[in-house]
Order: C-alpha cells, then structure tokens, then sequence
C-alpha cells in the first residue's frame, strides 16, 4: 500500500467509524426523543461523509 | 486606479485559489461553485420554507405560538426550523461569495452582463427575504426591525409617510403588517427563480449544483448547527413597550447596525449609491477583448458553403451566442449539401472566444482576424525554427 | 538530428490561463525551454485537435495546449471542452499508430508560472523519451504484391519521408500488405504518397 493510500486510508477508517457512531446515536436520539441529538448526528454522518469521499480521491482509491 | 485595485484583488483571489487547489482537487474547490452553493442552500430554504408555511399564523396574537408550536411539538418542527435558518446565512454567505468572486475575476465582462444585473437583484431579493424572515417571528427583534424599518421609509423626502404606510398596512402597526410581509417573504422567493431563469439564459450549462462533496459537506454543518444551536425566538413581541437592543445576524441586518450610526436618510442614500454602481459594474470597464487590448479577432463566421448543420457549435458555445436555423439553402460541399439545419451567430452574444471554431469538424467558423490558415502559419513557423 | 534531446513543441496558450508573458522570448519561445513555442489563442476551446495533428505532421514532436483550471475557464467552458477532444483525439492517435502521450492537455491559472513551467518541462522531457517517427510512413494502397513492390521502390523515395529533420524510416517487421485507407490528413505537406491512391483499391 504505497503512502498516500496508507495515510488517507487510515482516515477513511477513522471516519468510517464516527459514521458508525453518529447512525447509533441517531437511533438513540430517536427513540429516547432526542430530537436535536438525532438531527445533529445526521450532519455528523453527512460531514464524515464529505470528507470520505475527499480522502477518497486524494488518495488515489477514486478519481480521474 | 479602479483597474489597478481590481487587478490585485483578481490576484488574490487566483492565489486563494491555488491554495485551495493545494488541499482540494480541482474539481472540488469550493470557490469554482459558489453559484451552486447558492442554488443548493436555496433549494434546502425553499422546501424548508413550505414545511414552516403550512404551519405558521400570520396574526399578532398567533405568530410567536405558532412558530413555538413548530419548533416545540411539531415533529421535527425544531431541526426543519434550524436548517432553515442556517441555510439562509449559508445563502447569504455563497452569494455573497459568488459576486466578490465574479466581480474580482472579471466574470461579467461581454455578453455576461445579464448574469450580472440579475445577480445583483437576487442579491437584493435575498436580503429582502432575510429580515421579511426575521419579522415573521414576531418577537422582540422583529419589532425593533418593524419599526427601524416603518422610521427609515418615513423619512424619505416626499414620499416617506407613503411609503411607511405600504410597508405597515395602515397608520399604526396592525394585524395588517404579518400577512403582508408573509407574502414579501413567499412570493419574492418565488419571484427569485424567475430572476434566475433571467440569470441562466445566457449561460449554457450553467454550473447549478455543487460537487458532491460539498453538497453533503454543507447539509450536514446545517444540520451540525442546527443540531447544537437551535434556532430559537427572542421573547415574544410586546406592542406596548419598545425593546432597545437587536440580537444582530450580520449578514442580513447589517443596514440596521448602520442605523445606529448613520441618520436614516444617509442609510437609504449609501444603499441607493451601493446599488447603482454595483449595476454599472459591467459597464465600467472596455467590453470587447479588442477594447481590452488582448487581441481583436472579429466576432465569428460561419461560412455558408461548409456548415453541415450538425449542431456541434451550437451545443458548445458557452454563452447561447448560435442558433441553428432551418437551412435556407444547400452549401457547396457534398456533407453541406444534405443538411436540414443551419448555424447562425448571433453577433451581440459572441464573445469571440472562438471554442465554436474548435468545435465544428467541417471548418465552417472562423474569427475572421484569427483564420485557421494564420494559426497553421505559426504552427510552421514555430517548427521550422 | 536525435530525438534525445530538445524536442521541438508547440503549444497553444489561451488569453487568460497563465501569464506567460515573463516566461516567453521575442520570438515566442520559452525562455526555461526553448524548444517550446507558445502560440497564445483567445481560449483553449479555439484550437481545433486537427492543429494538434497538423503541428506533429508539420515537425513537432509534441504539442500540448494550456487552458485555465478546470472549473474556472474565463469563458466557462473552454478547458473543459478542449479537455474532452484532446482525449478523444489521443484514441484516434492509438489507431493511427501516432503515440497520444504527444500531445497533452495541461491547465494553470494566471499566476501559477512555476507549476507551468514545470509541467511543460516535464512534457518535453516525456516526448523526448518516446520512441520512433512521430508520424508513421504514409501507406501506399493496393494489393500486397503491389505494395511490396511500390514500398521497397519507393523507400528512398519522397513518399517515405514523412518530414524534414525526422529520421529515416525503416519498413516495419514482418512488413504488412497495405491497405487502402489510413490517408494522413489533406493538409499535412510532406506526406506525397503516390498520386491516385486515395481510396483506391487494388489500383
């Protein structure tokens, strides 16, 4: 696994699995009406999203 | 001194870009799309905005319940209510950004005029749109915001107290002024996509939507926000006493802060002279390449024996500038004998950038001072050496 | 004259990519690498991918063409376009037998000198390493008979240069039967090849 592909790689991972955690607490948030937690958790996911596909493309896993 | 200002803002601006295009690829610098933003942080207002109209009074005695309503025990009222707020700064925000940037790279030079003058209505219409929002809450800032208004408009010369009493309904603050702003706040939004459509006719291919990483990077900080900051009302508005102090967004009540300063009269001149020259922008400067003293190739030509009618230039002129016509006669060549359609340049439109030149496979455009044969001269000329 | 070294390029620079105007010579050739010639066009969408062709039949080992970043052509589009029919012209290269790493589309924006300059100099460098002709020997049409005939006749002669200054061809191993097609573009000088074979078959 050349450099960059190790680096982003390993952020990619990292994110991954804030994703991972912000689904959990969108399924807390919601059942125990935790509205704002809920709605907030999704922008975590959407924002954690962002920059997988950014670090995606910096690291040669996607691209032109 | 103007062109020299602007020369280094132009500066500036490209070397931000190359540090941008440091960390993001190209394809994804936020600055080559800050009208998509907008479109995007638009759309988010737009249907936000219906979820909120379906459930809010425009009455003094019901405005604030119903807007507590839908943040308290409408569900999903409070994040619907948050993204709605935070996408109109972030609105604010990329097209704000979107006319430094274009004012600063020259972007409104030719036929891209139109873009410009509309722009700058949708500049205005959006500020519009905030405070009209801000009132619409009717708390303690949104009288405030009433009344600096109802004062500024009243001092007017001649038609001040006209103009104060359109913008009320009648001689004091009544029940007529919510309905009436309801209506500035939805209708100027749909008025806005009509400012659009006059904003994208000239461009061919607009750039409408962000990359998609930008895309999800804004959703979700709107929503990141909304989700640590909720969007909540100042107390409820109390028509007997007057509040003295504003809770300031600085991008759409900006105007109000300069009414602490400035008289009103002063206010509403500098925005009337901010406003003109921000129209005369694009006139300001030469328009044609030839007035800018780059080179002065001739709008194009198409020439009549040679053009096929296969649609190419039409579809890759990025400012609309040709029209394909039903062909009025067969050409000469044996391809442009057989074609139904015919290529024709509208001469205002042209900006002489001559990508339709590179287009047409059948050398049926040329820039008149620019020809194909010079090119090929050079070309030789630059091997032989 | 060895292709090892200092090949000749042409490039094509639109109005509002790159300011050049420090890094060029009088005479339209880069200071840094005066091998390449800048031809500056009003934009990158302008120049035809049959220039591009026309600068490698006409002695150029590589021509490229510089527009503005991708994202911020000054006419919208441009870069975009001239990206699409470079890459496109490179496939039609592939089957021409043309090598497509000569040519190339590259995009820096005003102030970005050194990145140009850099990228330039390692686009010459890249030509320089390439292999053979630039362009192949025209093919004479016919039946192989023929064409074995009409090629070892006509070796010496003009139809086997392809260009001034370009090293002499060699018939290819295993020489094939030509065939009537593969004409070289109409307006590309040197390559004469004999009258009357233009879609000719079996002449």
């Amino acid at each position: 696994m050349s450099d960059p592909q190790a680096k982003y790689g390993s952020w990619i991972v990292l994110l991954s699995l804030v994703s991972l955690a912000a689904v959990v607490a969108i399924a807390w948030g919601e059942y125990s009406g935790h509205r704002l937690l809920a709605g907030g958790s999704v922008g975590v996911i959407l924002l954690a999203y962002s920059f997988i596909l950014l670090f995606l493309r910096k690291g040669g896993f996607t691209g032109v | 001194m103007y062109s020299r200002l602007l020369a280094r803002l132009l500066g500036w601006t490209l070397r931000l870009d190359v540090a941008i295009n440091r960390v993001y690829p190209e394809d994804f610098n936020p600055l080559y799309y800050t009208g998509g933003l907008a479109n995007l942080f638009l759309t988010v207002l737009v249907l936000s905005g219906i979820f909120l109209f379906l459930y809010y009074v425009p009455s003094f005695n019901d405005a604030y319940t119903s807007v507590q309503f839908i943040t308290a025990t409408v569900p999903y009222g409070v994040i619907i209510r948050g993204i709605h707020r935070y996408a109109a700064d972030g609105f604010m925000i990329a097209i704000l950004l979107h006319f430094f940037r274009n004012w600063f790279t020259d972007r409104f030079r030719f036929s891209r005029d139109e873009p410009w003058i509309s722009g700058m209505m949708l500049l205005l219409f959006s500020g519009f749109l905030g405070v009209s929002g801000y009132v619409l809450v009717w708390d303690t800032r949104s009288q405030l915001l009433v009344s600096m208004t109802a004062h500024t408009l009243g001092a007017m010369p001649v038609i001040g107290g006209y103009l104060e009493s359109m913008f009320i309904g009648s001689a004091g603050v009544s029940n007529l002024l919510l309905p009436r702003l309801l209506y500035l706040h939805a209708g100027l939004a749909t008025f806005l996509y009509i400012m659009l459509w006059w904003h994208y006719v000239r461009i061919r291919h607009p750039k409408v939507w962000p990359p998609a990483v930008w895309t999800l990077f804004s959703l979700g900080l709107i929503l990141l926000l909304t989700g640590l900051l909720p969007a909540v009302s100042q107390p409820t508005a109390r028509p007997e006493s007057t509040p003295g102090t504003l809770a300031v967004d600085w991008l759409f009540l900006l105007p109000y802060v300069g009414l602490k300063v400035l008289s009103p009269l002063v206010l509403a001149a500098l925005a009337v002279v901010i406003v003109v020259y921000g129209l005369y922008i694009p006139y300001q400067l030469p328009e044609t390449p030839a007035a800018m003293g780059i080179r002065d190739s001739g709008v194009a030509q198409v020439i009549d024996a040679n053009c096929t009618g296969c649609e190419l230039c039409y579809y890759d002129c990025p400012y609309n500038a040709i029209v394909m016509t039903p062909s009025p006669h067969p050409g000469v060549t044996k391809a442009a004998q057989a074609r139904k359609l015919f290529a024709i340049v509208l001469e205002s439109r042209c900006v002489e950038c001559g990508i339709c030149v590179g287009a047409c496979p059948f050398e049926a455009l040329e820039l008149p001072r620019l020809l194909e044969s010079d090119i090929q001269q050079k070309v030789v000329q630059a091997c032989r050496s | 004259m060895p292709e090892l070294t200092a090949p000749r390029i042409v490039g094509f620079l639109c109005d509002f990519a790159v300011d050049a105007s420090a890094l060029t010579a009088p005479d339209g050739t880069m200071r840094e690498a005066p091998n390449v010639t800048l031809i500056k066009v009003p934009c990158s969408g302008f120049v035809r991918p049959t220039w591009l062709e026309f600068a490698l039949r006409n002695g150029a080992a590589g021509a490229f063409v510089c527009g503005c970043p991708l994202g911020d052509c000054f006419n919208r589009l441009g870069n975009n376009l001239i990206g699409d029919r470079v890459t496109q012209l490179r496939r039609r290269f592939e089957r021409q037998k043309i090598h497509p790493d000569r040519i190339a589309a590259i995009y820096f924006g005003l102030h970005d000198q050194a990145g140009f300059v850099a990228s330039v100099k390692a686009f010459s460098e890249h030509v320089a390493g390439l292999p053979g002709p630039v362009v192949p020997a025209p093919r004479t049409a016919g039946g192989a008979s023929v064409a074995r005939a009409a090629g070892t006749a006509g070796a010496g002669g003009p139809a086997g240069r392809p260009a001034a200054g370009q090293q002499e061809i060699t018939a290819p191993e295993g020489a094939r039967p030509a065939s009537a097609g593969a004409r070289p573009a109409a307006d590309a000088a040197p390559s004469q090849a004999t009258d009357g074979t233009a879609g000719a078959p079996g002449a």
